[in-house]
């Protein structure tokens, strides 16, 4: 063949690979309200910056099985391209070619394309859509060969940002992807997630159960905690991708991109004196303050259905990605139990991990106590976030809008865990307990020899009332301002700019024992 | 068959809301336990009718008790 013929041969070769696995499968990836892996990637990058690594890949031919079948591009399409300019490395498996499994040939290419990440340190992106190992080409003991994505992912970890969309099933092998990730969104309807799918389940523990029951996004997103955003679509899919990644830097070395924000910096903001009711015992919305304090009021909530009692989401103030972890006295009255304990430790090293600033709104009542939260482990759950914060060196601000009671003001990040600036709103109440709590263990002797303990325990409960005013804590400079709750967004971004150039040293460790 | 509204958190009875026969929207509050500092509200989880409460103000409910039902 001439040069031309071979020009023409590669040619047809690879319009082929780009069949995917037919006309056929392609209209069945539709009619699930699926897209297909290509018009994913499309979404994805920008126009024309994809460049696809192993396009005329195919399987292995190892087994007698696999013989005479085709498999474009082996299942799994990867590559790189640029997300709003910046660079990204993409392993995005085609469910219609062998429903996505994960064949020998696909996992070179998705060593490859993690390798190229990790050694290019751009983030690393999955779209997940596959049934899991490729088992006509896995059986038997060559098994022992396999695994080594795990720990490779695992090493990646908080070196580039790496997010799992999970746009189809994702069994077993392909369902531990996403737990070793930084963001998991997860698409209604048409993702689930489980360490083994419904035939396993059925076959080992002879439980009956859909995909959907057993890993659903509602599941994942709302009782398991393991994903962090349940998505409509493909496309919102793909959009929150997008928007996570604009946070972030790419990778560890960086800090995180500016965003011009037409929103002033020195902006004061009346509402913010209309949000904390007048008594201390009410709920309010803590998400309105983030909404008031934040530029242009967005704000990228991570598991928004997950441990409701603590939100934790990245905004941008001044124009500067800030991590933001809030009580929310809606749920629990804000009190943190084992699930907002995991969901806040997580999150910190995250921001931690990508030079993301950190910025806490406390009003926390405390942690939950009782024999229930004993048994499910409180103290090595609670003690994660103790161990999260004090390990953050990034930039970190808290405001005590209303409450900061015992071992949650520490975790919170009080004054001992580094705060760059701590200031309270004039509604701050700091103490180790409550009031009445406090007053009926230290006064217990008091109260029961009095005439009338019940008027001798109210007035003891108000003079230690009076201890709890932030003026105290103010007025011993343990805390650094009393201010106007209007002027926390100039403040707040004012603190982030001070703390730009933070540095601290710590002692040389391989790494500590981390209570999880 | 009813629906049963549980206690999501130990504590005291402080409000109790609403009363059998009484009409409820999704997120309305049917009562008020006080806990943690706190009074936070034990909400109905979908719209219906009111059937019995099963708690009385100052009374101490524990996580996961049954303290209304719903029809």
């Amino acid at each position: 063949m001439g040069m031309k013929e071979l020009v023409e041969d590669l040619r047809a070769r690879r319009r082929k690979a780009l069949e995917m696995g037919g006309a056929e499968a392609l209209a069945k990836q539709h009619a699930e309200g699926k897209l297909s892996v290509r018009e994913r990637l499309d979404l994805l990058f920008d126009g024309g910056s994809f460049t696809e690594i192993g396009v005329l890949a195919t399987h292995a031919n190892i087994s007698p099985i696999m013989r005479g079948r085709e498999t474009p591009a082996d299942g799994v399409v990867t590559g790189f391209g640029k997300i709003n300019g910046r660079l990204a490395s993409v392993i995005a498996y085609d469910f219609t070619v062998m429903a996505g499994s994960m064949g020998r040939t696909g996992e070179v290419k998705c060593n490859r394309a993690r390798e190229l990440a990790l050694s290019k340190r751009i983030p690393m992106i999955w779209l997940i859509d596959s049934a899991g190992a490729r088992i006509q080409e896995a059986i038997g003991s060559t098994f022992a060969q396999s695994g080594f994505l795990f720990r490779e992912e695992s090493i990646m970890s908080g070196v580039v940002p790496m997010v799992v969309a999970m746009m189809g099933p994702g069994a077993a092998g392909t369902a531990y992807i996403p737990a070793l990730a930084d963001f998991v969104p997860m698409v209604k309807g048409t993702s689930h997630m489980a360490l083994g799918g419904p035939p396993l389940v059925k076959a080992v523990v002879g439980e009956d159960i859909t995909p959907e029951e057993l890993g659903g996004s509602k599941i994942h997103c709302e009782i398991s905690g393991v994903a962090d955003l349940e998505v409509a679509d493909d496309k919102a899919c793909i959009q929150v991708i997008k928007d996570y990644l604009s946070y972030f830097p790419q990778s560890n070395l960086e800090r995180p991109p500016l965003v011009a924000s037409e929103d002033p910096e020195d902006r004061m903001d009346e509402e913010l004196l209309t949000l904390v009711p007048d008594s201390p015992r009410r709920a309010y919305d803590m998400k309105k303050v983030i909404h008031h304090i934040v530029d242009g009021g967005r704000f990228f909530e991570l598991k928004p259905g997950w441990a409701k009692n603590l939100i934790v989401g990245l905004a941008r103030m001044g124009g500067q990605s800030v991590g933001i972890l809030a009580n929310q006295p809606m749920v629990l009255g804000g009190a943190l139990d084992i699930n907002s304990a995991d969901k806040a430790a997580r999150f910190i090293m995250l921001c931690d991990a990508f030079n993301i600033p950190l910025l806490f709104l406390q009003d926390v009542p405390g942690f939950l106590v009782g024999s229930k939260v004993e048994k499910e482990g409180i103290i090595r759950h609670g003690a994660k976030m103790l161990y999260a914060v004090s390990e953050a060196t990034v930039p970190k601000v808290t405001v005590v809008v209303r409450k900061a009671y015992g071992a949650g003001y520490f975790v919170m990040c009080g004054k001992a865990y580094e705060p760059d600036l701590i200031v309270a709103w004039p509604t701050a109440e700091i103490s180790v307990m409550g009031p009445e709590g406090g007053t009926n263990i230290i006064f217990r002797k008091e109260i029961a020899a009095a005439p009338s303990p019940d008027e001798e325990r109210a007035r003891r409960v108000e003079e230690f009332r009076k201890l709890i005013n932030p003026y105290v804590a103010a007025g011993g400079a343990f805390i650094d301002d009393i201010i106007d709750p209007r002027e926390t967004r100039p403040v707040v971004i004012r603190a982030l700019e001070m703390a730009q150039t933070k540095k601290i040293e710590r002692p040389w460790k391989k790494h500590g024992v981390m209570p999880v | 068959m009813p629906e049963e509204v549980k206690a999501h958190i130990t504590g005291v009875v402080f409000q109790v809301l609403a009363k059998p026969g009484d009409t409820v929207g999704a997120g309305d509050a049917i009562l008020v336990l006080e806990s943690m500092k706190m009074e936070i509200p034990v909400e109905a989880p979908r719209a219906g009718t009111v059937s019995a409460i099963k708690a009385k103000e100052g009374e101490t409910v524990q996580e996961g008790d049954t303290v209304a039902l719903l029809e």
